[in-house]
């Protein structure tokens, strides 16, 4: 019935009334590659329309933005069609950004028109005084110094950053660190904003600023690529789904719904709500409402199994200070085949309590470990011997890739330890992680699911059955996440247990045992997550709506 | 007694030639750590006197510290070393820079002798402590022989590899001072204000914004090479054998992990107009203070002091007089 009543906008018809942007006939193809990665017939965006960029990673999302802010073709060139004849028989192509032609016009005049936010804030961060940063562009636009500082200060106002002004840009959080990098682009007064995955780095307060920014803004011309669709529908009022280098449906808002089959085909996060709202074919996925009319039918909703063991595997406790200074100072236990979840905010103190049990903490900083697993006391072992029983994954997993080749990778541990038995060990661990095919390729070269299972599984052939993930679902997509998941399911099944940090409400609710939250490096929650995300809101952790819309 | 004695030989032939690299890097690991290296190689704010200079006068003061390293002779270059290291007491966490700048002295002046001591020729040590007479410390084994070249220790060998870090270590640690001083932003408009071309300026900003991200990423690497167990059958003593594997492995997932990590700073700069101009304006004007002129006033000094030790014989000439 709602089909007949809405107009669900067929692929690349959406027209911009005034245009902030249009392309058409776009065809990219990145050097060295067979295929484009990108295909776009015609896409435009209206003036003071915000438009959301959905699709897995590696769909394609990057390319388009990048197509429309110049970094395309003007920093890699690839083998873009944009404003040239013909590939495949296909018709001469064409991006403009308010009137400007993107292949022709300088990428420095471009950027006082396009602003572009980047996910990782660590890497576009270029200063070391957080003042310098948003004083960078305007610096070399060669503006005159009062304009600069009127500029500095206006976006330093707008982003709310202030009080981080004199602060040493390495001394900031990841979320005040992306607020930074948001005034620097805010101060080259661009027309439209790109988002780049602005929060997927980041934890759920700095994921907060970004969002109150976002309403802040509402009417300005935007592109938002983002996998947090729920908490970012409210910003937008078109949804494009880019699947395979295609754009697969570009959508008002208020046609998503009928639109959810396509987009969870397509990898894309949507929360349960939206689904439960389109089963009850309510016309607005709004929590409360979704909430209400499930009570209202009597809809009892499966809550996530957790399994709480009886036997604790690990027990560790950390006490790690700087100076006068305590970094953490807590104790966790996880029972045997459990998967769980250490939260908290930026500085917590989670990364260190990891990197404390195993021995990495720098020798500047203080620390006294008590470290049990499976009966034996570690607490005085060195890192090889701890490696044998804990394995440790940490965020950035591809700096552990040293190896020629996967097999050279995953026996790594085991020769080195002289183990006898290595090559049939070997052989366990690449079919437990579905490596044998891939066992002569680099693993630096393969796909970025297949290069984690990689330093999985050479952390864990040491013979570790306790694993320590570091922020493993940061910058991950539904997708990336959910196959996490499922390969943590399975080492479950296979009697390892899990102690993962990670700033992801939802996929604790989705998979943990047990919540931990750390708040100034203490201790401050454990509980299952069904009743952990009662209080959690209290340590800057939002319960995710999976689990509000059981409560 | 001949295994005895051919045990002995070759037990003390590595000990001697592995002393070289072993003790700096179980100097830069265990007494500095990679976030020693890490302080000492990023900026932090502070207030008192390098802090106040200029980077063109630090700048200056870099390339004075090489020019009297370079034309004087090596116990000028000590003394120069001596002084920049105790003023590393007056940057903010004064004592803690200063030891790190001891240790840092001190690995550079063991890995340089020990670069330098076994395979500097004959005839430059003759040339330079005026004797055809060496005297031999350890001679290695005929298989340790690199080319052709069959190195000896000696102990003229010695004074030179010695002579020779005393200069680096001043220079080093003067290069130092302006990394940790100064902003990349600073320097950038100094260097502009030189008429430096921007995209030369830009790779020594991209470089001191890397630089402590590198020894971050080397540690995780290092670290986790020991966990899966690199060393793990060594002993305590033998141990410190597998840092140079451990270093090595390092290097490529490192250059992989920092060259993904340019593509954002590429970006992050072209996308905000970097290099639209030949030049740029600033938002602060850099100007000489009181210090500068101080600082200015030492250097000419010291650069007189030079002249003068040359014109006493003290200069940097082969057959130099001094030693």
């Amino acid at each position: 019935m709602r089909a007949e009543t809405r107009e669900v906008i067929k692929p690349d018809v959406v027209e911009a009334e005034e245009g902030a942007v249009s392309a058409s006939n776009l065809v990219h193809t990145y050097l060295g590659s067979q295929n484009p990665a990108l295909e776009v017939k015609t896409f435009s965006i209206s003036e003071g329309e915000a438009v959301l960029i959905a699709g897995k990673s590696g769909s394609g999302k990057s390319t388009l933005v990048n197509c429309i802010n110049g970094v395309i073709p003007h920093i890699f060139p690839g083998d873009s069609e944009i404003g040239e004849q013909v590939k495949n028989g296909m018709i001469s192509g064409d991006v403009s950004v308010y009137e400007h032609a993107v292949r022709s016009t300088p990428l420095a005049t471009l950027s006082t028109v396009v602003g572009t936010l980047l996910q990782d804030p660590e890497t576009q961060v270029l200063n070391y005084k957080a003042e310098e940063e948003v004083a960078f562009g305007p610096e070399n636009l060669c503006l005159p110094r009062d304009e600069i500082i009127e500029r500095v200060n206006e976006a330093v106002e707008i982003a709310g950053i202030r009080h981080l002004l004199d602060r040493e840009t390495y001394t900031l959080s990841g979320g005040e660190l992306q607020r930074v990098a948001l005034a620097a682009v805010i101060a080259m007064r661009p027309r439209i904003l790109i988002f780049d995955e602005p929060t997927s780095n980041i934890d759920p307060e700095g994921t907060e600023a970004i969002f109150e920014f976002l309403k802040k803004i509402k009417g300005k011309s935007m592109i938002i690529v983002e996998h947090k669709l729920e908490r970012i529908l409210p910003f937008v009022d078109r949804i494009v789904l880019v699947d395979d280098g295609k754009i697969v449906f570009n959508v008002k808002k208020e046609d998503l719904m009928d639109n959810l089959d396509t987009l969870l085909k397509a990898g894309v996060e949507v929360p349960d709500y939206f689904v439960h709202a389109r089963e009850m074919n309510l016309r607005t996925a709004e929590l409360s409402l979704v909430t209400k009319e499930l009570k209202r039918r009597g809809i009892k909703l499966h809550t996530p199994e957790r399994k709480i063991s009886s036997t604790q595997v690990m027990t560790a406790k950390a006490k790690v200070s700087s100076g006068e200074k305590v970094l953490v100072d807590a104790e966790i236990t996880v029972g045997q085949g459990e998967l769980v979840a250490l939260m908290g905010r930026n500085g917590a103190g989670k990364s260190t309590f990891l990197k404390s049990v195993m021995g990495f903490v720098d020798k500047q900083l203080n620390s006294a470990i008590y470290l049990n697993v499976s009966g034996v006391d570690l607490s005085r072992a060195g890192i090889q011997k701890r490696g044998k029983y804990v394995a440790f994954v940490p965020q950035a997993f591809d700096l552990t890739l040293i190896q020629k080749n996967v097999e050279a990778e995953v026996s790594y541990s085991l020769r080195k330890r002289g183990e006898k038995d290595w090559k049939s060990r070997t052989e366990a661990m690449l079919e437990i992680f579905d490596l044998k095919e891939v066992r002569e390729r680099d693993p630096l070269t393969l796909s970025m699911g297949q290069r984690r299972r990689v330093a999985m599984a050479g952390a864990l052939s040491s013979g570790a059955r306790v694993v320590m993930l570091d922020e493993p679902t940061s910058g991950q997509d539904f997708h990336n996440r959910e196959m996490l998941a499922g390969e943590i399911d399975r080492l479950r099944q296979l009697g390892y247990s899990f102690l993962v940090v990670t700033h992801d409400s939802r996929f604790v609710y989705r998979h943990a045992d047990r919540l931990i939250i750390l708040s100034d490096g203490k201790k401050v929650l454990d509980a299952t997550p069904d009743t952990g995300f009662r209080d959690s809101g209290e340590y800057g952790i939002p319960p995710p709506s999976d689990y509000l819309l059981r409560a | 007694m001949e295994i005895i004695s051919i045990v002995y030989v070759n037990a003390v032939s590595w000990f001697l030639a592995l002393f070289g690299i072993l003790l700096p890097i179980l100097l830069i690991f265990r007494a500095i750590g990679l976030t020693g290296f890490q302080e000492v190689t990023r900026f932090e704010r502070g207030r008192s006197f390098y802090y106040r200079l200029n980077p063109a006068t630090k700048i200056a003061l870099g390339l004075v510290v090489t020019t009297i390293c370079a034309i004087t002779i090596w116990w000028i270059g000590l003394i120069v070393t001596v002084l920049l290291l105790a003023t590393y007491a007056n940057l903010n966490n004064g004592k803690r820079k200063l030891a790190l700048g001891l240790y840092l002295t001190f690995a550079t002046a063991i890995g340089s002798m020990w670069t330098l001591a076994p395979y500097t020729p004959y005839s430059i040590l003759d040339t330079a402590f005026h004797t055809t007479v060496l005297r031999p410390i350890w001679t290695w084994p005929s298989y340790f022989g690199i080319m052709g070249y069959q190195p000896n220790l000696t102990l003229q060998g010695i004074y030179y590899g010695f002579q020779v870090a005393t200069r680096f270590t001043a220079v080093i640690l003067s290069a130092l001072i302006l990394v940790m001083t100064s902003t990349p932003s600073e320097i950038l408009r100094t260097l502009s204000k030189l008429k430096v071309p921007i995209p030369l300026t830009f790779a020594l900003i991209v470089a001191m914004r890397t630089i402590p991200r590198v020894f971050d990423a080397i540690s995780i690497s290092f670290n986790v090479q020991l966990m899966r167990g690199l060393g793990a059958n060594a002993n305590s003593l033998t141990r410190v054998f597998y840092y140079i594997p451990g270093a090595i492995g390092a290097i490529i997932p490192v250059m992989v992990y920092l060259l993904r990590g340019a593509k954002n700073i590429a970006i992050s700069a072209d996308t905000r107009a970097f290099r639209a101009f030949p030049t740029r304006t600033y938002m602060y004007d850099i100007s000489f203070s009181r210090s500068d002129y101080t600082m200015i006033g030492i250097m000419i000094a010291g650069l007189a002091l030079s002249l003068i030790a040359i014109l006493l014989g003290f200069g940097r000439t082969i057959g130099y007089q001094g030693f």
